[in-house]
């Protein structure tokens, strides 16, 4: 079964083609230039320097967030488009999911943490068992302050990976002392692979979707939004 | 080019999401606008990351009601166009990211449009034979412009304005009467009942010799010291009088300025685009005074004045006449200007 994986949520675009068994090729950029700009070229080389025939192509799936608001749209749109073109099913794939596959060899906790601004973390927390990593709490903006007291919980090693590390390390250290672990460099952060290896999983298990009826995962309502409940919140 | 060629064109600069299907650039076979004035007007204008999201939404399902619409499958299409800029750079890369994803499934042309130029080609879609050179003036919320078009891909920016837009000092009277958004249609149908008499506003760079641009920032300070003065005065204010008054300030700067580019340059077609080209009384003194000069007025019906995905394919189809394609590292230009690529 090829599928297609695009991740383009964080400073980082990858994208990936691959089966259960293998991924065919892989490019990820990380060089904080535009997503748009590089990830249709990203994709056509897949095809291109794979040597596979693009009509092949049997789903795609697609890290849906929480992460930068236009690049999990950049993603998302090339994903239903292709899906539209090719008249094949999607998969959205959690942010925080993708990047707890990079640790399902770990026997602790595995706790992704993605740098989300105004000083706070897209976050969750993993154990992993044998279908791969499950959530023990639930994707989250947090502060350091309440992912320390969300963390205070566990007795046990933590190892750290998303580019919330290089913020929030100093922080985390102090806190968990012992406890604290973190991915080396090159595998810490976001890629497509990841993506593809937890959309493997899920489709295997309860199937595609319609991309139609992919939603992003956006966590954060628009700041207007935000501002606007908050005045009524005040005025009532 | 005996063969038939049908393009998709695609446009999501701003808040509504458009896409439609127009054959050989003049025949509209489909236009499917998706409106989203209902999720801004709490607001009270665009918010860019609602607009975003909603466009990321609904882009699929409109693509595919106006191929339905026009009984075609993406097979027949010979080139997908769609809005690089200007516009609102989140919703600009939903439908940049859309069209190439479609472009590449299908091995299509991708042709990447400026949406000024798009507002132009509206004209195209009217029936009417247009003849170059021309020139037209395209108003609307962004943009106040004099162009003149030697031909297809020959553009030429006779003058443009200074400060605001003339659809955007629109929308900001229309605020401060409380006439709610967007205010362009309200204010020309309650002008129809008012006295343009009853308050005298300013008409700006009327006496520079042959300039051809604007300036509409004097207008709107002038209609907004009226309006806070009344009020502090206690007198009760026309709406229709006001709006009726402020309207033909900008319609006669508008026409004035139409009518100087007009005899500075050789032509016998004058278009008019843009969102403020559906403004009844421009549309009424322009057409009065070209006729006049012997001079054709063309204008879009006022569904095509506002910004749709049918000028962008019509726009596309000549475009790709003219081999202008674009690659698969397009990104959006929301700052882009006029001629610019
Ligand atoms: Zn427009």
């Amino acid at each position: 079964m090829l599928l297609l994986a695009i991740d383009t949520t964080t400073k980082i675009c990858s994208a990936a083609l691959g089966d259960s068994k293998k991924i065919l090729a892989e490019y990820t950029l990380n060089i904080k230039n535009t997503h748009s700009k590089h990830l249709m070229p990203l994709i056509v080389s897949l095809f291109k320097d794979a040597g596979v025939d693009k009509s092949l192509l049997e789903g795609v799936v697609v890290n849906v967030g929480p992460g930068s608001f236009t690049g999990i749209r950049i993603g998302m749109a090339a994903a239903q488009g292709l899906c539209q073109g090719f008249s094949i099913p999607a998969l959205g794939v959690m942010n925080l999911d993708a990047l707890a596959e990079a640790c399902s060899f770990f026997n602790g906790l595995v706790c992704p943490i993605l740098d989300a601004r105004r000083e706070q973390t897209y976050t969750a927390l993993y154990k992993n068992g044998a279908a791969g990593p499950a959530a023990v709490e639930n994707a989250a903006a947090l502060s350091l302050e309440e992912l320390i007291t969300r963390l205070d919980a566990y007795d046990e090693e933590i190892i750290f990976l998303g580019d919330g590390v290089d913020v929030f390390r100093e922080g985390l250290k102090t806190a968990l002392g012992e406890k604290y672990r973190e991915m080396p460099y090159s595998s810490r952060f976001n890629r497509a692979a990841l993506v593809l290896q937890k959309g493997i999983r899920t489709w295997e298990k309860e199937g595609p979707v319609s991309s139609y009826a992919l939603r992003p995962f956006y966590i954060r309502l628009p700041e207007a939004e935000r501002k606007l409940r908050e005045k009524t919140r005040e005025e009532a | 080019m005996s063969r038939q060629s049908l393009i998709l064109g695609i446009d999501t600069s701003c808040d509504d999401t458009g896409a439609a299907v127009v054959l050989n650039g003049r025949t509209l076979l489909s236009n499917v606008v998706s409106s989203q004035d209902s999720f801004h007007c709490r607001f009270g204008g665009i918010v860019p990351e609602i607009a975003s999201r909603r466009h990321l939404e609904v882009i699929n399902p409109i693509i595919d009601e106006a191929l339905a619409k026009a009984g075609i499958t993406f097979r027949e299409l010979d080139g997908i166009a769609v809005t690089f800029g200007p516009g609102l750079v989140g919703s600009l890369l939903v439908g940049i990211s859309t069209a190439k994803a479609l472009s590449f499934a299908f091995d299509l042309p991708l042709i990447a449009v400026n949406h000024l130029e798009g507002h132009i080609y509206a004209n195209f879609l009217t029936g009417a034979n247009i003849s170059f050179p021309l020139i037209c003036m395209v108003v609307s919320g962004g943009h106040t412009s004099l162009i003149y078009m030697k031909n297809h891909g020959h553009i030429e920016i006779l003058g443009r304005t200074r400060d605001d837009a003339a659809g955007e000092v629109f929308d900001k009277v229309a605020r401060a009467m409380d006439l709610g958004f967007p205010g362009g249609a309200v204010i020309d149908r309650l002008s129809q009942q008012g006295d343009a008499a009853a308050f005298s506003f300013p008409r700006a760079l009327m006496n520079e010799d042959g300039k051809l641009d604007f300036s509409f920032s004097g207008v709107k300070t002038a209609v907004l010291n009226s309006i806070r003065r009344e009020t502090e005065k206690g007198n009760r204010v026309k709406p229709a009088d006001l709006a009726a008054a402020f309207q033909e300030a900008v319609v006669d700067v508008l026409v004035e300025k139409s009518l100087l580019a007009v005899r500075q340059k050789d032509i016998k077609q004058f278009l008019l685009a843009g969102g403020v080209a559906a403004n009844g009384q421009l549309r009424k003194k322009l057409r009065q005074r070209l006729s006049a000069e012997k001079i054709e007025l063309t204008y879009p019906p006022v569904e095509l004045c506002t910004d749709n995905g049918a000028m962008i394919a019509s726009a596309g189809y000549y475009y790709l006449r003219q081999g202008r394609l674009a690659s698969w590292d397009l990104n959006a230009a929301p700052n882009l200007e006029f001629g610019g690529t």
